[in-house]
């Protein structure tokens, strides 16, 4: 009974294993036949490796010039601020939602698009004129994986993207770090904005060994209110901010019922390291370790 | 002994912003207490108008309206409203109220700003309703009411007013023979009884030709005839006035105007 | 009696509110606690003085415009909020009050445009002129509102709508003793037009026919109530189903008169309001509920059971 068990399970591994190799020969698939299936489930096929390539989320021109692709890059959003190098390429605007106009006078071979409403409808136009779009995911710290495998196959750049995802990746299976420090991130203060367990921000203070104490809510952010903040008592106050002036909120009598408030026990965290999933994970995870350990 | 002028209108000229032509011209009036006074006339020929320049609601562009010697636009509303009690053609009822409470409405007048509803106000509410001869009606609800029971109660929210000159206007408009006759004997009564003046705008010619004292007949804005009924309703006066051939018969002293059947022409 | 159990229940409901909450307060320490005296405290005394504002208000209006479905924020005082409250992000005004400063000129700039259109050519507050006015100038604001939204680059104009569905996260004594200080003048201004409003609901001639100054009155009215929506919005957003269904309640239970509709609108909207708060706090912690939803729900089951009640009678 037990052998059976185990061939059967050796065998399950075995078709796993196999069925993995598969999906990497298809991904890894002669240079002559590009393709990968993206997150709206579209099949996105080149015959060359993109030359001209338009980005339309920061963290997607991020990866680029990360895998070695920036040069391919003819277009980007008026978000797009790094690497320094990102800011001589032209920008096709906000991106919310996508300029098509714009984005086609750059005449690229292909377009990155993050997945969300206003952008499928934005890529069927593209497509429409005959421009490739491709559309992923990059909610969470599991997606930068994907993401760069897959743009990497796309712009021939496979083995740096290949070497990058594996330390994404690797990042993203890593348990939280030990530590005993506690924050919540606060978006907004009327009404009072948090960041739950579904959004990256959440990961990356685990990775760097702050609880947020707001772990408990599964989604990205959440409404509650300000006695529930003052109740979980949290180190610190985390915010989004690229300098180092408390907030407004901070001086409003009803917020000194948190600790971390009243004693200005703020982490400024800029935008653009912080703001997006990026390459630079790693780095703003030691970034956020560095600045809990110099915090009084 | 002269009876005292309550309301006295002379020369009262009115016309409404961009109208064509004027509301009333040259219109002159003069009630006192005790007297039973009607105002007749066809649609449109401004006896409605009357009423709101006589209560200073309406400016005259000539002529002057006064209540008891003062000017109407010199009395606050709620002086005015202590002297003079109106039954207007129209009036809402957006929520639901009990008689009691509608002619309670009379006595506001009456009360201060911080002060309550007295003993006093609650006994003049039951005189009015008594006098009116709806005491019985007075827990009902007013929706219940039929349209001549419903008069009567307006004309005992205007009486707990304890006004001395009470206007209507078209009282009797959608009553039937009953309701009309009791409305027109109640004023009499109270005119009689109490003393009080009243101003009666109807389009019943013949009960206000045998119930008032002095008629005012109107002709698109002016004066026809103005005195006692049997001076103003001659049989020339009313057929200029009404467009219509009529023919004038006594009734217990009093003219009735009685219309006539156009003959037809002969081919 | 009734007026013994609504005393009651106000109490009970604002006990309800500094006991109950997501922190857990033992009961021993409430006294001492800063989260019941700093947060729940205030914050239940602003929303029960914030119910009690819109539940006068919407009596007031109703009356003034002579229609029971008329509600506070028909009259654009909630589009004119909204735009001063964006407009305050966008331009980054600074201080911790230039958010509900910014929503009380939106509200009162709204509240004059009406009232300038409600004047025209002679129309002396026609209350449809009011109504459609109302309407008019209020979906003006959102456009103006919506457009800079769409146009500015700060993705915490976003924000700034949620802010607006209402809520009362940013209450504190101050916001409580502004109120305070702000609400008695309009509220006595309505308290002493109480016995007009009744002569109002005969209609605008009879109303005068009975002692009522009615020019003076409408405008006394309109500016009084609307100031205090407009005092409403700025300190707790867009709350808008209270204006319109305390009015009916007291209506039901109270009667039409406006001297016991307005003290009993002014409990019974802030009883409401405060235990509406309360529940948007705890029933789904540690996340919050937009106040209004919260009123919507407790309100309607209500007002139908009196509704019912009414009509078998």
């Amino acid at each position: 009974m037990r052998r059976w068990a185990h061939r059967t399970h050796l065998a399950g591994l075995l078709m796993l294993a196999a069925v993995a190799a598969c999906r990497r020969a298809e991904r890894a698939a002669p240079p002559h036949s590009l393709a990968v299936t993206d997150d709206a489930g579209r099949r996105v096929a080149l015959t060359a490796p993109a030359q001209r390539v338009v980005s339309l989320l920061p963290s997607f021109t991020e990866l680029l010039f990360a895998i070695g692709a920036g040069d391919r890059l003819v277009g980007r959003t008026a978000w797009c601020d790094y690497p320094p190098e990102a800011l001589r390429v032209p920008s096709v605007g906000d991106g919310m939602p996508p300029n098509v106009e714009a984005v086609a006078a750059r005449h690229p071979d292909l377009v990155v698009l993050y997945r969300s409403g206003p952008n499928i409808t934005a890529a069927e136009q593209l497509e429409r004129l005959g421009i490739k779009t491709v559309l992923l995911d990059l909610n969470r710290l599991e997606d930068l994986g994907p993401a760069a495998r897959r743009l990497g196959v796309l712009t021939g750049r496979v083995a740096s993207a290949d070497s990058l995802a594996g330390a994404m990746d690797s990042l993203a299976s890593q348990p939280p770090a030990p530590g005993s420090q506690s924050l919540v991130f606060i978006v907004w203060d009327n009404p009072a904005i948090v960041i739950g367990a579904g959004s990256y921000l959440d990961r990356l203070a685990a990775l760097s060994g702050a609880r947020n104490v707001f772990h408990d809510i599964g989604s990205p952010s959440a409404q509650v209110s300000i006695e529930t903040i003052a109740a979980r008592d949290p180190d610190f106050v985390a915010v989004l901010s690229d300098s180092a002036v408390p907030p407004r909120y901070a001086r409003r009598p009803e917020w000194r019922a948190v600790r971390a408030v009243r004693a200005r026990r703020f982490l400024f965290l800029p935008g653009q390291l912080f703001g997006r999933p990026g390459p630079r994970v790693a780095e703003a995870v030691r970034e956020l370790r560095r600045r809990l350990d110099q915090a009084p | 002994m002269d009876r005292e002028l309550i309301l006295a209108l002379s020369g009262v000229t009115c016309r409404y912003s961009g109208a064509p032509r004027d509301s009333l011209q040259g219109v002159s009036l003069e009630v006192r207490a005790g007297e039973f006074h009607a105002v007749l006339g066809p649609n449109g020929s401004g006896k409605t108008t009357l009423v709101r320049a006589a209560l200073g609601l309406v400016r005259p562009a000539a002529g002057r309206a006064e209540i008891v010697g003062r000017p109407a636009s010199a009395w606050s509303r709620r002086d005015l409203a202590r002297v003079v009690g109106v039954l207007p053609q129209r009036e809402d009822n957006l929520f639901p109220q009990r008689v009691r409470e509608t002619v309670l409405l009379g006595r506001y007048p009456h009360l201060s700003l911080l002060g309550g509803v007295r003993a006093a106000d609650r006994a003049a509410v039951e005189r009015a309703l008594v006098a009116c001869d709806a005491a019985d009606l007075a827990d009902r609800w007013l929706w219940t009411l039929s349209g001549g029971e419903y008069q009567r109660i307006r004309l005992a929210r205007a009486l707990a007013q304890e006004p001395r000159l009470l206007v209507l206007d078209e009282p009797t408009a959608s009553l039937d023979l009953r309701h009309e006759m009791e409305l027109f004997e109640l004023v009499r009564a109270l005119v009689d009884g109490q003393g009080l003046a009243a101003l009666m705008i109807t389009h019943h010619v013949n009960l206000a030709a045998r119930f008032a004292d002095r008629v005012l007949l109107l002709a698109e804005g002016r004066p026809a005839g103005a005195g006692a009924p049997g001076d103003v309703l001659t049989r020339e006066t009313a057929e200029r006035v009404f467009a219509w051939p009529v023919s004038i018969a006594p009734f217990e002293g009093r003219p009735q105007m009685i219309p006539l059947r156009l003959r037809k022409k002969a081919p | 009696m009734k007026y013994v159990l609504l005393a009651v229940a106000a109490v009970a409901t604002l006990a309800a509110a500094v006991l109950l909450g997501p922190a857990d307060v033992p009961l021993r320490d409430v006294l001492g606690s800063p989260i019941v005296w700093q947060l729940r405290l205030p914050r239940a005394v602003l929303a029960f003085l914030v119910g009690g504002a819109l539940g006068v208000s919407g009596v007031a209006l109703q009356a003034l415009v002579r229609n029971p479905l008329a509600d506070p924020f028909l009259l654009g005082l909630s589009g004119g909020a909204g735009l001063g409250a964006v407009a305050a992000i966008a331009l980054d005004l600074p201080g911790p009050w230039a958010l509900p400063l910014a929503a009380f000129v939106g509200a009162v700039s709204a509240m004059a445009l009406v009232y300038r259109l409600g004047l025209m050519g002679g129309a002396e507050l026609d209350p449809r002129i009011l109504l459609l006015g109302g309407v008019a100038v209020g979906a003006f604001a959102a456009a103006i509102t919506t457009a800079i939204v769409s146009l500015a680059e700060a993705t915490e104009l976003r924000n700034a709508f949620l802010w607006l569905w209402g809520g009362f996260s940013g209450a504190s004594w101050t916001t409580v003793l502004v109120i305070l200080v702000y609400a008695p003048l309009p509220l006595a201004v309505l308290a002493a037009a109480a016995r007009p409003l009744d002569l109002l609901a005969l209609g605008e001639e009879p109303a005068q026919y009975l002692g009522a100054d009615v020019r003076r009155l409408k405008r006394l009215v309109y500016l009084a109530a609307s100031l205090l929506t407009a005092a409403a919005v700025a300190v707790a957003g867009v709350i808008g189903f209270v204006g319109l269904i305390v009015p009916h309640l007291c209506r039901l239970v109270w009667g039409r008169l406006h001297r016991a509709l307005f003290p009993t609108a002014f409990l019974v909207g802030g009883t409401l309001l405060a235990a509406a708060d309360t529940l948007a706090r705890t029933v789904v912690a540690p996340r919050e509920l937009p106040v209004g939803i919260v009123t919507a729900l407790l309100g309607v089951p209500v007002f139908a059971f009196l509704l019912r009640r009414w009509t078998v009678s």
